[in-house]
């Protein structure tokens, strides 16, 4: 009953799409007029953030916020000399993950998010309510409990991004990232499989999901996303509290966005990054503690670096 | 079986809205307006007046204090090869490194661009209609030192600022102006192709963004010391056969960066 009243929560989480005709189209016209160095939007509007994944090593069914944080650096303008840019991105989730049946899994999250970045002319901000996602997970394969030495699961799955964030046009309008939003104001189709290997204590999890983007009332279309990652993770089972250190691989491909059916010019990339963490759990609440830094990347033609990203989680297992 | 049958009513309610999209019929048809930015440039670097240093393959090392030159006779073509001149007497404008960079195009007909034509300088047919036909241009141009008196003819392009070289080792200014010559008026036309399409629509203000090198000035096909042109305590070219050379230069300065269509 309680897992049914939870996915109706989830359900009516669901508003209408974001207000759509802004009139409010803020110029930025001076000298150094800042160019559309167009990159994902995983960056400020993700719904997901990207390749961090929708689930925890720790547990499997689990309700919970997590905040993350990613620190981007990029060229405002198209010139060899042209300024640097700080961009700090702050997301709130309320997350999930829970069983609706003996197969089937449903993870929906829903962000909030809070970005600043600095330029040469001031500070700029912008806030509000992100995209949604629902996702629903199918278990293909899982070793029985009574099986041999490594035990298997393997899931697969796909999900749904709604517009519930308002996509903000004006920043796409030669900004420097147009990632700067808190929704693409489209909806985007994923499709997911996740894999996941233990022996005992020991775990190594692999995950992969694919994101088809539409485009949105403004005729901008994020390109599509692949997103990878792999974590491999212990198990500490100690009297009065688990701890599951973790690390691993994640990686995120992007494909060129479109405006008008057009392709936007620097907006293809992809990056690389290791990620290690803790989770620490007792009783039914845990704790994690993430952090991502890049080892390659290219990302909008070199003008968009990534900087790093961690993550904070409090989940309470289901 | 009735948390599938949930989780499936779920997934129905979500792909119905998915399902739901705007419907983007093409409508071509009115008028709208286009913008052409004119960004300037010392090679790979923003054009910075002043204090940036910006060397030339001569050695030579300008601090660039102004940027000015006409853009005239804008000529834009849409992709089933139609041409649409913009009215003459509206195309004349300067583009000034301390000012104006966007040029403001108003009544385009809607279509779907792939080039655009401009030309620099002051055209023969402008200069045969005569002092009392230049209209309001005549006047803009005065007040930004492009032209003083009709019969010396406007300043196509100038460049003004101090630089070092060699065998120069003092800061000396230095001031380049190309305008008409006896034989020639040093009106040049450039066609420029556009890396995606300009969409002119009633609601779609499309952005051309050019950049425009500096460097191919002096530093360009044909290469200028500054160094060879000192008389007095400045480097001075305005007048003479390497007018004609500069002015070959400038067809090499500009390209398009991208296209916005917002």
């Amino acid at each position: 009953m309680k897992k049914l009243i939870l996915i109706f929560f989830f359900a009516c989480q669901f508003v209408h799409a974001a207000d759509k005709d802004s009139t409010y189209l803020y110029h930025f016209r001076h000298m150094e007029f800042p160019e559309g160095l167009g990159k994902c939007d995983a960056c400020g509007c993700s719904a997901t953030g990207g390749s961090m994944g929708f689930s925890s090593m720790f547990n499997n069914n689990f309700v919970g916020l997590r905040y993350f944080y990613q620190s981007y650096t990029s060229k405002d303008g198209i010139f060899d000399n042209s300024p640097k840019v700080d961009e700090n991105f702050n997301t709130i989730q309320v997350w999930a993950r829970v069983p609706v049946s003996k197969k089937i899994q449903v993870s929906a999250l829903l962000p909030y998010h809070f970005h600043t970045r600095e330029r040469s002319t001031g500070d700029e901000n912008i806030s509000g309510i992100g995209d949604m996602t629902v996702i629903a997970m199918y278990s293909l394969y899982q070793t029985k409990k009574d099986s041999t030495v490594f035990t298997h699961k393997i899931q697969a799955g796909g999900g749904v991004k709604f517009p519930t964030g308002k996509y903000e046009e004006a920043n796409n309008l030669g900004s420097v990232n147009p990632g700067f939003q808190v929704g693409t104001g489209s909806f985007d189709y994923l499709f997911l499989a996740e894999y996941m290997i233990k022996r005992k204590n020991l775990g190594l999890n692999a995950m992969a999901n694919y994101t088809i983007k539409t485009e949105n009332e403004k005729e901008y279309q994020f390109g599509n996303q692949f997103n990878y990652g792999t974590t491999l993770f212990y198990l500490f089972d100690l009297k009065h509290i688990k701890l599951v250190p973790q690390a691993g691989l994640a990686g995120e491909v992007y494909e060129e966005n479109t405006q008008r059916h057009q392709a936007v010019s620097d907006t293809a990339g992809d990056i690389l990054f290791s990620r290690f963490g803790i989770e620490a759990g007792r009783k039914n609440f845990s704790i994690g503690l993430n952090a991502m830094l890049p080892i390659s990347q290219n990302l909008s033609g070199g003008n968009v670096e990534a900087n790093y990203r961690w993550s904070v989680n409090l989940n309470y297992s289901l | 079986m009735k948390n599938i049958q949930k989780a499936f009513s779920i997934l129905a309610i979500t792909i119905l809205f998915a399902a739901c999209s705007t419907d983007n019929s093409e409508n071509i048809s009115g008028i709208g307006n286009l913008e052409i930015e004119f960004d300037n440039a010392y090679a790979s670097n923003d054009l910075i007046l002043g204090i940036q240093e910006n060397a030339t393959s001569n050695g030579e090392i300008l601090k660039i204090n102004s940027a000015k030159y006409i853009i005239s006779n804008i000529v834009l073509t849409n992709q089933n090869g139609a041409v649409f001149t913009y009215p003459k007497s509206d195309s004349y404008f300067i583009v000034d490194e301390s000012g104006q960079a966007i040029l403001e195009l108003e009544n385009v007909p809607a279509g779907n661009y792939t080039k655009v034509k401009f030309g620099i300088g002051i055209d023969n047919d402008q200069y045969a209609l005569g002092a009392e036909n230049q209209g309001d241009f005549f006047v803009i141009a005065q007040s930004a030192g492009m032209i003083s008196g009709f019969t010396d003819g406007y300043t196509n392009l100038s460049l003004t600022g101090t630089f070092t070289s060699p065998t120069v080792a003092s800061e000396t200014p230095f001031m380049v102006k190309t305008t008409k010559t006896a034989t020639d008026s040093n009106y040049r036309e450039v066609t420029l192709d556009l890396p995606t399409k300009a969409l002119v629509r009633t609601d779609i203000t499309p952005e051309i963004h050019i950049i425009a090198d500096v460097s191919k000035i002096l530093d360009g096909s044909h290469k200028t010391r500054l160094s060879e042109h000192i008389s007095g305590s400045e480097a001075t070219i305005n007048s003479g056969e390497i007018l004609d050379l500069i002015t070959a230069n400038l067809t090499e300065m500009f390209i398009v960066a991208h296209v916005h269509n917002d």
